[in-house]
Protein backbone atom coordinates (compact mmCIF):
# COMPACT_ATOMS: atom_id res chain seq x y z
CA UNK A 1 0.00 0.00 0.00
CA UNK A 2 1.21 3.51 -0.85
CA UNK A 3 1.88 6.36 1.64
CA UNK A 4 1.34 9.93 1.00
CA UNK A 5 4.42 12.15 1.29
CA UNK A 6 5.40 15.81 0.23
CA UNK A 7 8.65 16.41 -1.49
CA UNK A 8 10.10 19.70 -2.94
CA UNK A 9 11.78 19.35 -5.70
CA UNK A 10 13.99 21.58 -7.75
CA UNK A 11 12.12 24.30 -6.30
CA UNK A 12 8.24 22.71 -6.76
CA UNK A 13 6.15 21.61 -3.96
CA UNK A 14 5.20 17.80 -4.85
CA UNK A 15 2.51 15.58 -2.58
CA UNK A 16 3.14 12.10 -3.71
CA UNK A 17 2.28 8.73 -2.70
CA UNK A 18 4.68 6.44 -3.21
CA UNK A 19 5.41 2.84 -2.53
CA UNK A 20 6.76 2.13 1.62
CA UNK A 21 9.96 0.18 0.03
CA UNK A 22 10.31 3.06 -2.85
CA UNK A 23 13.83 4.72 -3.54
CA UNK A 24 14.03 8.48 -3.59
CA UNK A 25 15.86 7.36 -6.66
CA UNK A 26 12.91 5.28 -7.93
CA UNK A 27 10.36 7.99 -7.04
CA UNK A 28 12.32 10.96 -9.00
CA UNK A 29 12.47 9.17 -12.26
CA UNK A 30 9.68 7.02 -11.84
CA UNK A 31 7.13 9.32 -10.66
CA UNK A 32 8.41 12.84 -11.24
CA UNK A 33 10.42 12.02 -15.05
CA UNK A 34 13.19 13.20 -13.71
CA UNK A 35 16.12 11.72 -15.31
CA UNK A 36 19.06 13.14 -14.91
CA UNK A 37 19.91 10.88 -11.53
CA UNK A 38 20.58 7.56 -13.16
CA UNK A 39 19.94 3.89 -11.77
CA UNK A 40 23.73 2.67 -12.05
CA UNK A 41 25.00 0.21 -9.26
CA UNK A 42 21.83 0.98 -6.91
CA UNK A 43 23.24 0.45 -4.24
CA UNK A 44 26.25 3.54 -3.27
CA UNK A 45 28.76 2.50 -5.26
CA UNK A 46 28.83 4.39 -8.37
CA UNK A 47 27.30 7.73 -7.47
CA UNK A 48 25.13 8.57 -10.59
CA UNK A 49 22.22 9.02 -8.88
CA UNK A 50 23.53 11.63 -6.79
CA UNK A 51 20.74 14.63 -5.76
CA UNK A 52 20.95 17.22 -3.00
CA UNK A 53 18.68 16.70 0.03
CA UNK A 54 18.52 19.60 1.72
CA UNK A 55 21.38 21.42 0.17
CA UNK A 56 24.14 17.77 1.01
CA UNK A 57 24.82 15.97 -1.59
CA UNK A 58 23.80 11.98 -1.59
CA UNK A 59 23.25 8.78 -2.87
CA UNK A 60 19.35 8.88 -3.73
CA UNK A 61 19.60 4.69 -4.11
CA UNK A 62 20.02 4.57 -0.37
CA UNK A 63 18.04 6.71 0.74
CA UNK A 64 13.94 5.44 1.51
CA UNK A 65 11.84 8.37 -0.06
CA UNK A 66 9.76 7.88 3.24
CA UNK A 67 12.52 9.01 5.35
CA UNK A 68 12.68 12.43 3.83
CA UNK A 69 8.85 13.06 3.81
CA UNK A 70 8.98 17.47 3.93
CA UNK A 71 12.37 17.85 2.69
CA UNK A 72 14.03 19.80 -0.12
CA UNK A 73 15.03 17.91 -3.54
CA UNK A 74 18.21 19.12 -5.91
CA UNK A 75 18.38 17.20 -8.89
CA UNK A 76 21.12 18.07 -12.20
CA UNK A 77 17.48 19.52 -13.64
CA UNK A 78 17.51 22.11 -11.20
CA UNK A 79 20.95 22.81 -11.75
CA UNK A 80 19.79 25.60 -14.47
CA UNK A 81 17.61 28.73 -13.97
CA UNK A 82 15.52 28.62 -17.00
CA UNK A 83 17.69 29.05 -20.43
CA UNK A 84 20.38 29.79 -18.44
CA UNK A 85 22.78 26.85 -17.37
CA UNK A 86 24.43 26.66 -14.15
CA UNK A 87 28.11 27.64 -13.98
CA UNK A 88 28.74 23.48 -13.54
CA UNK A 89 27.08 23.24 -16.89
CA UNK A 90 28.43 25.38 -18.70
CA UNK A 91 32.19 24.71 -17.92
CA UNK A 92 31.34 20.85 -18.46
CA UNK A 93 30.43 21.39 -21.77
CA UNK A 94 33.15 24.06 -22.62
CA UNK A 95 35.93 21.37 -21.24
CA UNK A 96 34.66 18.52 -23.00
CA UNK A 97 33.87 16.58 -19.53
CA UNK A 98 31.02 14.81 -20.73
CA UNK A 99 31.54 11.50 -22.83
CA UNK A 100 28.88 8.80 -22.46
CA UNK A 101 27.17 11.17 -20.28
CA UNK A 102 25.85 8.61 -17.24
CA UNK A 103 27.97 10.07 -14.78
CA UNK A 104 27.24 13.44 -15.72
CA UNK A 105 24.40 14.74 -13.49
CA UNK A 106 26.04 13.24 -10.59
CA UNK A 107 29.92 14.16 -11.05
CA UNK A 108 27.79 17.78 -10.90
CA UNK A 109 26.23 17.51 -7.80
CA UNK A 110 28.89 16.29 -6.20
CA UNK A 111 30.84 18.88 -7.56
CA UNK A 112 27.84 21.44 -6.41
CA UNK A 113 28.42 20.11 -2.79
CA UNK A 114 32.33 20.10 -3.42
CA UNK A 115 31.87 23.92 -4.40
CA UNK A 116 29.50 25.05 -1.86
CA UNK A 117 31.56 23.83 0.82
CA UNK A 118 35.15 25.01 -0.67
CA UNK A 119 34.60 27.35 -3.62
CA UNK A 120 38.64 27.45 -4.50
CA UNK A 121 39.38 24.22 -4.26
CA UNK A 122 42.76 22.92 -5.42
CA UNK A 123 43.36 19.57 -7.99
CA UNK A 124 43.29 17.07 -4.65
CA UNK A 125 40.29 18.48 -3.27
CA UNK A 126 38.54 18.46 -6.25
CA UNK A 127 39.34 14.72 -6.72
CA UNK A 128 38.63 14.12 -3.13
CA UNK A 129 34.99 15.67 -3.65
CA UNK A 130 34.51 13.72 -6.72
CA UNK A 131 36.00 10.30 -5.16
CA UNK A 132 32.36 8.83 -4.56
CA UNK A 133 31.55 9.39 -8.07
CA UNK A 134 32.38 6.29 -11.33
CA UNK A 135 32.90 7.78 -14.49
CA UNK A 136 32.95 4.89 -16.91
CA UNK A 137 34.96 6.20 -19.56
CA UNK A 138 37.98 6.97 -17.27
CA UNK A 139 37.43 10.89 -18.24
CA UNK A 140 38.18 12.50 -15.10
CA UNK A 141 41.01 14.61 -16.23
CA UNK A 142 38.28 16.50 -18.69
CA UNK A 143 36.01 16.31 -15.29
CA UNK A 144 39.14 17.65 -12.85
CA UNK A 145 39.23 20.61 -15.38
CA UNK A 146 35.27 21.19 -15.42
CA UNK A 147 35.23 21.71 -11.88
CA UNK A 148 38.44 23.78 -11.85
CA UNK A 149 36.78 26.67 -14.67
CA UNK A 150 33.29 26.32 -12.89
CA UNK A 151 35.03 27.47 -9.10
CA UNK A 152 36.59 30.82 -11.25
CA UNK A 153 32.94 31.44 -12.44
CA UNK B 1 14.98 -6.55 -5.41
CA UNK B 2 12.66 -5.51 -2.85
CA UNK B 3 11.53 -5.67 0.46
CA UNK B 4 8.51 -7.94 -0.60
CA UNK B 5 6.56 -8.07 2.86
CA UNK B 6 6.94 -4.79 4.32
CA UNK B 7 3.46 -3.24 5.91
CA UNK B 8 4.80 -0.25 6.93
CA UNK B 9 7.75 2.50 7.39
CA UNK B 10 7.44 4.50 10.32
CA UNK B 11 9.14 7.66 11.42
CA UNK B 12 9.04 7.83 15.30
CA UNK B 13 9.30 11.34 16.84
CA UNK B 14 10.51 9.94 20.54
CA UNK B 15 12.07 7.11 21.91
CA UNK B 16 9.47 5.90 23.49
CA UNK B 17 7.39 4.94 20.08
CA UNK B 18 10.79 3.48 18.93
CA UNK B 19 10.71 1.32 21.51
CA UNK B 20 7.13 0.64 21.53
CA UNK B 21 7.38 -0.38 17.76
CA UNK B 22 9.96 -2.74 17.84
CA UNK B 23 8.83 -4.32 20.50
CA UNK B 24 5.73 -5.72 17.95
CA UNK B 25 5.68 -9.07 17.13
CA UNK B 26 6.99 -8.62 13.21
CA UNK B 27 9.51 -8.82 11.59
CA UNK B 28 11.22 -5.44 12.27
CA UNK B 29 14.36 -3.34 11.55
CA UNK B 30 15.93 -0.09 12.74
CA UNK B 31 16.53 2.43 9.72
CA UNK B 32 19.19 5.03 10.58
CA UNK B 33 21.50 6.26 7.85
CA UNK B 34 20.18 3.16 5.82
CA UNK B 35 23.35 3.20 3.37
CA UNK B 36 23.97 -0.64 4.75
CA UNK B 37 20.65 -1.20 4.81
CA UNK B 38 19.96 -0.87 1.31
CA UNK B 39 23.01 -2.80 0.31
CA UNK B 40 21.63 -5.62 2.24
CA UNK B 41 18.72 -5.21 0.61
CA UNK B 42 20.04 -5.17 -3.20
CA UNK B 43 21.40 -8.42 -2.41
CA UNK B 44 17.98 -9.98 -1.60
CA UNK B 45 18.77 -10.15 2.33
CA UNK B 46 15.95 -8.48 3.41
CA UNK B 47 12.81 -10.40 1.99
CA UNK B 48 11.21 -11.21 5.53
CA UNK B 49 11.39 -7.48 6.74
CA UNK B 50 7.90 -6.62 7.41
CA UNK B 51 8.13 -2.78 9.13
CA UNK B 52 10.78 -0.30 8.90
CA UNK B 53 11.46 1.54 11.99
CA UNK B 54 13.71 5.40 10.93
CA UNK B 55 14.71 6.35 14.48
CA UNK B 56 16.33 9.95 12.54
CA UNK B 57 13.50 11.93 14.51
CA UNK B 58 13.70 10.59 18.09
CA UNK B 59 16.49 12.47 19.47
CA UNK B 60 19.40 10.59 18.89
CA UNK B 61 21.03 12.93 16.86
CA UNK B 62 23.31 15.35 19.18
CA UNK B 63 27.07 15.05 19.75
CA UNK B 64 27.94 16.05 23.83
CA UNK B 65 31.29 16.68 25.06
CA UNK B 66 32.96 17.40 28.41
CA UNK B 67 35.17 15.99 30.79
CA UNK B 68 34.30 12.31 30.60
CA UNK B 69 34.65 12.29 27.07
CA UNK B 70 32.58 12.24 24.14
CA UNK B 71 28.17 10.92 23.59
CA UNK B 72 27.71 10.86 20.37
CA UNK B 73 23.94 9.79 19.79
CA UNK B 74 23.12 6.64 17.37
CA UNK B 75 21.90 9.33 14.37
CA UNK B 76 24.87 11.45 14.22
CA UNK B 77 26.04 11.70 10.37
CA UNK B 78 29.88 11.23 10.03
CA UNK B 79 29.68 14.90 8.44
CA UNK B 80 27.95 15.98 11.30
CA UNK B 81 30.73 14.18 14.09
CA UNK B 82 33.17 16.08 11.82
CA UNK B 83 31.98 19.41 12.11
CA UNK B 84 33.09 18.74 16.66
CA UNK B 85 35.88 21.24 17.52
CA UNK B 86 37.44 18.61 19.31
CA UNK B 87 37.03 15.74 16.43
CA UNK B 88 38.94 18.24 14.42
CA UNK B 89 41.22 19.41 16.64
CA UNK B 90 42.67 17.20 19.10
CA UNK B 91 45.60 14.86 18.73
CA UNK B 92 43.61 11.76 20.75
CA UNK B 93 40.88 11.91 18.58
CA UNK B 94 42.43 12.05 15.07
CA UNK B 95 42.12 8.23 14.53
CA UNK B 96 38.39 8.96 14.00
CA UNK B 97 38.61 12.27 12.39
CA UNK B 98 41.13 10.30 9.58
CA UNK B 99 38.85 7.06 9.35
CA UNK B 100 35.50 9.81 8.92
CA UNK B 101 37.84 11.74 6.00
CA UNK B 102 37.67 8.77 4.08
CA UNK B 103 34.32 7.79 2.45
CA UNK B 104 32.79 10.33 -0.42
CA UNK B 105 30.52 12.90 1.24
CA UNK B 106 27.61 11.02 -0.60
CA UNK B 107 28.45 8.76 2.47
CA UNK B 108 29.25 11.35 5.25
CA UNK B 109 26.10 13.33 4.77
CA UNK B 110 24.00 10.69 5.48
CA UNK B 111 25.60 7.06 7.49
CA UNK B 112 25.24 7.36 11.30
CA UNK B 113 27.74 6.33 13.53
CA UNK B 114 25.05 4.21 15.63
CA UNK B 115 23.48 2.77 11.82
CA UNK B 116 27.58 1.64 11.62
CA UNK B 117 28.30 0.25 14.75
CA UNK B 118 24.91 -2.31 14.63
CA UNK B 119 25.62 -3.28 11.22
CA UNK B 120 28.66 -5.16 12.84
CA UNK B 121 30.37 -5.26 9.88
CA UNK B 122 33.87 -6.70 9.85
CA UNK B 123 34.80 -4.24 6.25
CA UNK B 124 33.96 -1.02 8.09
CA UNK B 125 36.35 1.66 9.10
CA UNK B 126 34.84 3.40 12.11
CA UNK B 127 34.50 0.43 14.19
CA UNK B 128 38.13 -0.13 14.23
CA UNK B 129 38.67 3.79 14.88
CA UNK B 130 36.50 3.50 17.80
CA UNK B 131 37.73 0.60 19.40
CA UNK B 132 41.31 2.14 19.17
CA UNK B 133 39.67 4.76 21.69
CA UNK B 134 38.06 2.33 23.84
CA UNK B 135 34.32 3.16 22.91
CA UNK B 136 31.38 1.90 24.24
CA UNK B 137 28.01 0.77 23.22
CA UNK B 138 24.84 2.48 24.62
CA UNK B 139 21.99 0.33 23.87
CA UNK B 140 18.15 0.48 24.89
CA UNK B 141 15.49 -2.00 25.03
CA UNK B 142 12.87 -3.23 26.95
CA UNK B 143 15.52 -4.11 29.80
CA UNK B 144 16.41 -0.76 30.13
CA UNK B 145 20.01 0.72 29.41
CA UNK B 146 23.17 -1.11 28.89
CA UNK B 147 26.71 0.25 27.83
CA UNK B 148 28.52 -2.15 26.29
CA UNK B 149 32.38 -2.09 25.31
CA UNK B 150 33.00 -2.54 21.86
CA UNK B 151 34.78 -5.91 21.84
CA UNK B 152 31.83 -7.59 23.68
CA UNK B 153 29.10 -5.72 21.53
CA UNK B 154 30.51 -7.80 18.98
CA UNK B 155 29.31 -11.36 17.97
CA UNK B 156 30.89 -12.42 14.92
CA UNK B 157 30.49 -11.30 11.08
CA UNK B 158 26.89 -9.03 11.35
CA UNK B 159 26.81 -10.28 14.60
CA UNK B 160 26.05 -8.25 17.71
CA UNK B 161 24.81 -8.30 21.56
CA UNK B 162 21.90 -6.41 20.56
CA UNK B 163 18.47 -8.77 21.98
CA UNK B 164 15.18 -8.29 20.38
CA UNK B 165 13.65 -4.95 20.49
CA UNK B 166 17.04 -3.30 22.02
CA UNK B 167 18.74 -0.81 19.81
CA UNK B 168 21.91 1.08 19.58
CA UNK B 169 20.97 4.42 21.43
CA UNK B 170 24.65 6.04 20.61
CA UNK B 171 28.63 5.35 21.24
CA UNK B 172 30.63 6.60 24.33
CA UNK B 173 34.40 7.40 24.11
CA UNK B 174 36.17 7.94 27.00
CA UNK B 175 38.32 11.07 26.94
CA UNK B 176 42.28 9.96 26.93
CA UNK B 177 44.27 12.15 28.98
CA UNK B 178 47.86 13.08 28.87
CA UNK B 179 49.91 13.65 25.39
CA UNK B 180 48.04 11.02 23.42
CA UNK B 181 47.69 10.78 19.82
CA UNK B 182 45.51 8.53 17.66
CA UNK B 183 45.47 7.74 13.56
CA UNK B 184 44.18 5.29 11.41
CA UNK B 185 44.86 4.24 8.07
CA UNK B 186 42.64 2.13 5.44
CA UNK B 187 43.99 0.16 2.30
CA UNK B 188 41.35 0.40 0.09
CA UNK B 189 41.04 -1.40 -3.86
CA UNK B 190 39.49 2.21 -4.94
CA UNK B 191 37.91 5.07 -3.17
CA UNK B 192 34.71 4.42 -2.82
CA UNK B 193 35.14 0.46 -1.23
CA UNK B 194 35.34 -1.33 1.57
CA UNK B 195 38.55 -1.72 3.11
CA UNK B 196 41.01 -4.40 2.66
CA UNK B 197 42.42 -4.03 6.22
CA UNK B 198 42.21 -1.15 8.25
CA UNK B 199 44.27 -0.02 11.70
CA UNK B 200 43.57 1.99 14.23
CA UNK B 201 46.22 3.18 17.57
CA UNK B 202 46.11 5.59 20.11
CA UNK B 203 49.50 6.01 21.99
CA UNK B 204 50.41 7.37 25.21
CA UNK B 205 53.70 8.82 26.44
CA UNK B 206 55.16 10.51 29.36
CA UNK B 207 57.47 13.29 29.76
CA UNK B 208 60.56 10.62 29.26
CA UNK B 209 58.73 9.69 25.98
CA UNK B 210 57.68 6.58 27.13
CA UNK B 211 54.75 4.61 26.22
CA UNK B 212 52.83 4.45 28.79
CA UNK B 213 49.49 3.11 27.16
CA UNK B 214 48.64 1.95 23.99
CA UNK B 215 45.45 0.49 21.91
CA UNK B 216 46.14 -1.07 18.62
CA UNK B 217 42.98 -1.93 16.60
CA UNK B 218 42.20 -3.68 13.30
CA UNK B 219 39.53 -4.40 11.19
CA UNK B 220 38.57 -4.99 7.35
CA UNK B 221 38.26 -8.75 7.17
CA UNK B 222 41.16 -9.57 9.66
CA UNK B 223 38.97 -11.68 11.67
CA UNK B 224 34.69 -11.31 11.69
CA UNK B 225 34.90 -8.43 13.23
CA UNK B 226 37.25 -5.93 14.24
CA UNK B 227 39.69 -6.14 17.33
CA UNK B 228 42.07 -5.19 19.43
CA UNK B 229 45.61 -6.66 18.82
CA UNK B 230 47.06 -7.55 22.13
CA UNK B 231 50.32 -8.49 20.76
CA UNK B 232 51.33 -4.85 19.55
CA UNK B 233 49.85 -3.15 22.38
CA UNK B 234 52.53 -5.83 25.02
CA UNK B 235 55.49 -4.67 22.39
CA UNK B 236 54.73 -1.19 22.52
CA UNK B 237 53.53 -0.61 26.57
CA UNK B 238 56.68 0.70 28.20
CA UNK B 239 59.13 1.18 25.09
CA UNK B 240 60.70 4.10 23.92
CA UNK B 241 58.67 3.69 20.57
CA UNK B 242 61.49 3.55 18.46
CA UNK B 243 61.61 2.35 14.66
CA UNK B 244 62.52 -1.52 15.69
CA UNK B 245 59.80 -1.59 18.07
CA UNK B 246 57.37 -0.02 15.81
CA UNK B 247 58.25 -2.57 13.32
CA UNK B 248 58.05 -5.34 15.77
CA UNK B 249 54.75 -4.09 17.07
CA UNK B 250 53.76 -4.30 13.32
CA UNK B 251 54.96 -7.83 12.77
CA UNK B 252 53.16 -9.26 16.18
CA UNK B 253 49.45 -8.62 14.58
CA UNK B 254 50.09 -11.63 13.08
CA UNK B 255 49.28 -13.57 16.12
CA UNK B 256 45.67 -12.53 16.69
CA UNK B 257 44.30 -12.00 13.86
CA UNK B 258 42.67 -14.81 11.48
CA UNK B 259 41.79 -12.97 7.95
CA UNK B 260 39.54 -14.12 5.17
CA UNK B 261 39.88 -14.54 1.79
CA UNK B 262 37.42 -12.81 -0.67
CA UNK B 263 37.19 -10.89 -3.97
CA UNK B 264 39.11 -8.44 -2.30
CA UNK B 265 41.99 -9.74 -1.00
CA UNK B 266 43.44 -13.39 -0.03
CA UNK B 267 44.07 -13.92 3.79
CA UNK B 268 47.55 -14.28 2.47
CA UNK B 269 47.40 -10.64 1.57
CA UNK B 270 45.40 -9.49 4.15
CA UNK B 271 48.06 -10.76 7.07
CA UNK B 272 50.99 -9.42 5.07
CA UNK B 273 49.61 -6.10 4.73
CA UNK B 274 48.14 -5.54 8.44
CA UNK B 275 52.08 -5.74 9.68
CA UNK B 276 52.79 -2.57 7.47
CA UNK B 277 49.25 -1.03 7.76
CA UNK B 278 49.99 -1.61 11.61
CA UNK B 279 53.23 -0.12 11.72
CA UNK B 280 52.68 3.01 8.96
CA UNK B 281 49.45 4.09 11.63
CA UNK B 282 51.52 3.62 14.21
CA UNK B 283 54.24 6.22 13.12
CA UNK B 284 51.56 8.41 11.81
CA UNK B 285 50.26 8.66 15.23
CA UNK B 286 53.56 9.07 16.59
CA UNK B 287 54.25 12.79 14.24
CA UNK B 288 50.93 13.52 16.43
CA UNK B 289 52.12 13.72 20.05
CA UNK B 290 53.19 17.03 21.13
Amino acid sequence: MKQMMTLEVNGEAHELAVEKDATLLKVLREQMGLNGPKRGCDSGGCGCCTVQIDGKAVYSCLCYALSYDGARITTAEGLSSGAELHPLQSAFVEAGAVQCGYCTCGMMMAAKQLLDDCPHPDEEQIRQGISGNLCRCTGYAKIVDAVKLAAGR
Amino acid sequence: MALHKLKDFHTPGNMEDVLALLGKDAETLVLSGGTFLRGLETRGLLGDVEALVDIRKAGLHTVTTDVAGLEVGATVTFAHLQTIDEVKNTPWLAGLADALAYPPAQIRNIATIGGCVAASCPFFDIPTALMALDASVRTRGPNGVRQLPLPEFFAGMFANALEPGELVTGVAIPRAPGNTAGAFLKLEGNANDLAIVNAAVRITIDAGRTCTDVRVALGGGVAESALRVPSAEKILLGSKLDAATLQAAGDAVINDIDPMSDHRASAEYRRAVSRVMTRRALERAMARLN
